[in-house]
């Protein structure tokens, strides 16, 4: 219901602060945003129909291009689930080269993401930073796989690709330099004072909120739940490597800025484990083209949360029923949350922070146009400018009052 | 004599604006890799823009769904003329791999003029750059 | 806590709710429930088992019957659960009062295949377009689509 005091404004579904179309229907009272609906549908290929129509090994090639960033994770969920069905296990090596691509994308997309928050907070040099460190995962990307994006190693029974002794060396090199950047990384993320008070206490998501509304990831993990697939239901070889699970307790944009800088320095610690302990042997197993009837349940940890697929075969080599779902839709509920009671231009900052790849989240099918019922349009450039002023007279005095007691406010007039 | 003054300036530095039309993600991600430090479309003047109304060149990925068919139109609309179509990566140019689900209009030339195709899944920000020399050529 | 003891204490909490409890693989559990028992036999494993995570609904299209499958998981095990609902009588609860963060979920599984969920408290289209017929539900076996003939431009 809407007051006299409060007003829609729809966001998307173009835009430059995502790279991808989504659109966002906010209803503001004054500067404060009240409530958010979220329209999907954007960015729906039809995946799952689609995925019945083709087969097994046809599905591997589809499912990696659900999402550019997270490709690899979409396809070892998968194949492990049909690896279940089939009831085939694949070699040592096999399962030690998929983890280390697996930590590789980890690694790539919480670099991406670093990035992006640095762009969303106004802090364009942090951006090209990130980026320019990524390009050496990238190029170790290459050279293992052959590829920078959709590196297609994995196969039905195993990896399609081995990793030589020269790939190992330059492996552990670039990781030194990655180390020396990720600490600078994090000693910028910490004490940088304007960056710091950028984000602190913006999207706050409290634990029982988190856990009721089934958040996943480092979202769910900056609100201090130590929630991670890879310790509760080990994958490949988790079970045997050391590693923690990353957690933060200020339930914020910092803490996930925190969370994700602690799990790349996990992921270097678990990179160099895997490279020193590689065993040798085959790296794939042959995979029969039919598959056992069955179903089968199949959970993975994405770099954004949990990623879920569930496989129903019927004896032949098509599959009965995909069913992914990808760990931003499982976010979304919990964004919702954190923008409400927000500032208008906190939005781009809250909701880059669950790191949102609404590729993955959206795979159903559209058919019919729609008739657009926007308002009025803001682009979000113009609301990342938005933070300098904060109006006086803005149009609902009475909630503004106790915000702008936290806010910063020096002899009446409101500084930045 | 304006208009070759006005063409010399669009020809050495077009502002791009780009468009996700429902893709992967992953060509956009080369696009955006191509702006960063180590391929660097901004030396060539190349800016990314936020609003249809700055851009001359249109980039577009994704195969088209079909709820963001309407919106394609509408920015095509908005950005003055003369205005270029860049289309980048395999699921613009004919659907990619989703060719045949019912939602999608299989490409951009189906809903836009298109004056430059860059195949590749996902692009390298090579072919990008290359691409956006051979289009700047032409001109 | 292991997959048996799981199994045991499930069995325990829902007594005669479950239908059948299966243990396919490690750290996987299925539990089959009757439709009417569904919201009280979650209420009862996320308060006594801490299940409280739903990873998501899906749904299968199996002819005769809808079946919904409830992905919970803990820290130790995932568990499903699994009803049906006739064909003719596409209904089931919503488990919103007992997991909020479910309504999303839901909500697509009303889109796909047309199965109504009681008590939904938001029950727009999650993914369909505004425009799109009622009772057209693209995840059913039986909707079928035929494309039109594409523009090749230039001629061809």
């Amino acid at each position: 219901m809407m007051e006299d005091n409060q007003f829609k404004v729809a966001i998307g579904p173009q835009h430059p602060a995502l790279k991808e179309p989504i659109s966002l229907r906010m209803t503001f009272e004054g500067e404060i945003v009240k409530d958010v609906d979220f329209r999907l549908g954007y960015n729906h290929r039809g995946v799952e129909k689609l995925a019945e129509q083709r087969t097994f090994i046809q599905n591997v090639y589809l499912m990696e291009r659900l999402c550019g960033i997270c490709s690899h994770s979409h396809t070892t969920c998968y194949t492990q689930g049909v690896e279940k069905l089939m009831g085939i296990e694949p070699p040592k090596r096999g399962l030690y080269i998929r983890t280390l691509i697996a930590e590789l994308e980890r690694i790539h997309s919480h670099l991406l993401w670093l990035g992006v928050a640095g762009h969303e907070a106004g802090f364009d040099t942090f951006f090209m930073y990130t980026w320019r460190d990524r390009e050496v995962v990238m190029d170790i990307l290459e050279i293992v796989s052959g590829n920078r994006v959709h590196y297609a190693m994995n196969a039905l029974g195993g990896v399609r690709r081995d990793i030589d002794d020269q790939q190992k060396a330059k492996i552990l090199d670039s990781l030194d330099l990655l180390k020396k950047r990720t600490d600078y990384y994090f000693n910028i993320g910490s004490t940088e004072p304007t960056f710091v008070a950028r984000i602190a206490g913006v999207g706050k998501l409290t634990r029982q909120m988190g856990i009721d509304l089934c958040a996943t990831g480092p979202t769910l993990r900056a609100s201090g739940v130590p929630r991670d697939v890879r310790k509760d239901d080990p994958y490949a070889v988790y079970g045997e490597i050391p590693f923690e699970v990353c957690t933060a307790d200020t339930c914020d944009v910092l803490g996930r800025v925190v969370v994700r800088v602690k799990e790349l320095i996990e992921s270097y610690k678990i990179i160099e484990f895997l490279l020193k302990n590689l065993p040798p042997g085959d790296i794939t197993v042959k995979a029969p083209r039919r598959v056992k009837e069955g179903e089968v349940v199949s959970r993975y940890e994405a770099p954004r949360g949990e990623n879920i697929h569930f496989i129903k075969s019927n004896g032949t080599d098509k599959p009965e029923r995909l069913k992914v779902r990808a760990p931003t839709l499982a976010n979304y509920p919990a964004t919702i949350e954190m923008l409400k009671n927000g500032f208008i231009a906190d939005i781009p900052l809250v909701f880059a922070a669950i790191d949102p790849c609404i590729c993955c989240a959206e795979r159903m099918i559209q058919l019919v146009d729609v008739r657009s019922q926007e308002t009025k349009m803001i682009s979000m450039g113009d609301l990342r400018k938005m933070p300098i002023g904060r109006h006086p007279s803005a149009a609902s005095q009475r909630d503004a009052a106790e915000i702008w007691k936290a806010a910063f406010q020096k002899n009446g007039n409101v500084i930045f | 004599m304006l208009e070759r003054l006005v063409r010399w300036s669009r020809i050495k530095s077009p502002w791009i604006l780009h468009l996700n039309t429902g893709a992967c993600n992953a060509c956009d991600i080369e696009i955006l890799a191509s702006l960063m430090p180590r391929f660097d479309l901004e030396r060539f003047g190349i800016l990314l823009k936020a609003t249809p109304r700055h851009a001359d060149v249109l980039i577009c990925t994704g195969p088209v769904t079909r709820q963001a068919k309407d919106r394609i139109i509408r920015i095509y609309e908005q950005v003055p003329e003369p205005k270029f179509v860049v289309a980048v990566g395999t699921c613009s140019l004919s659907g990619g791999v989703y060719r045949g689900a019912p939602n999608i209009m299989g490409g951009v030339d189906q809903v836009l003029p298109v004056h430059a195709y860059i195949p590749g899944c996902p692009v390298r920000p090579d072919a990008v750059i290359d691409g956006v020399v051979k289009l700047l050529k032409s001109l | 806590m292991n997959d048996q003891d799981t199994v045991q204490k499930t069995s325990e909490i829902l007594k005669d709710k479950a239908v059948e409890i299966t243990n396919p693989a490690p750290r996987r559990i299925f539990v089959k429930i009757d439709r009417a028992n569904l919201l009280e036999g979650l209420r009862l494993l996320k308060e006594n088992l801490g299940f409280s995570h739903l990873s998501t609904i899906t749904g299968l299209d199996r002819g005769d019957d809808f079946e919904m499958l409830y992905h919970l998981a803990n820290e130790y095990v995932s568990l499903t659960v699994r009803t049906l609902a006739p064909r003719t009588d596409p209904e089931v609860p919503s488990v919103c009062e007992v997991i909020p963060g479910a309504v999303l979920y839901e909500r697509e599984i009303q889109d796909m295949f047309g199965v109504v969920m009681k008590n939904i408290p938001d029950p727009r289209p999650l993914l369909l377009p505004d425009g799109w017929p009622a009772d057209q539900h693209p995840l059913r076996k039986d909707w079928k689509f035929e494309r039109p003939p594409e523009v090749i431009p230039g001629g061809g």
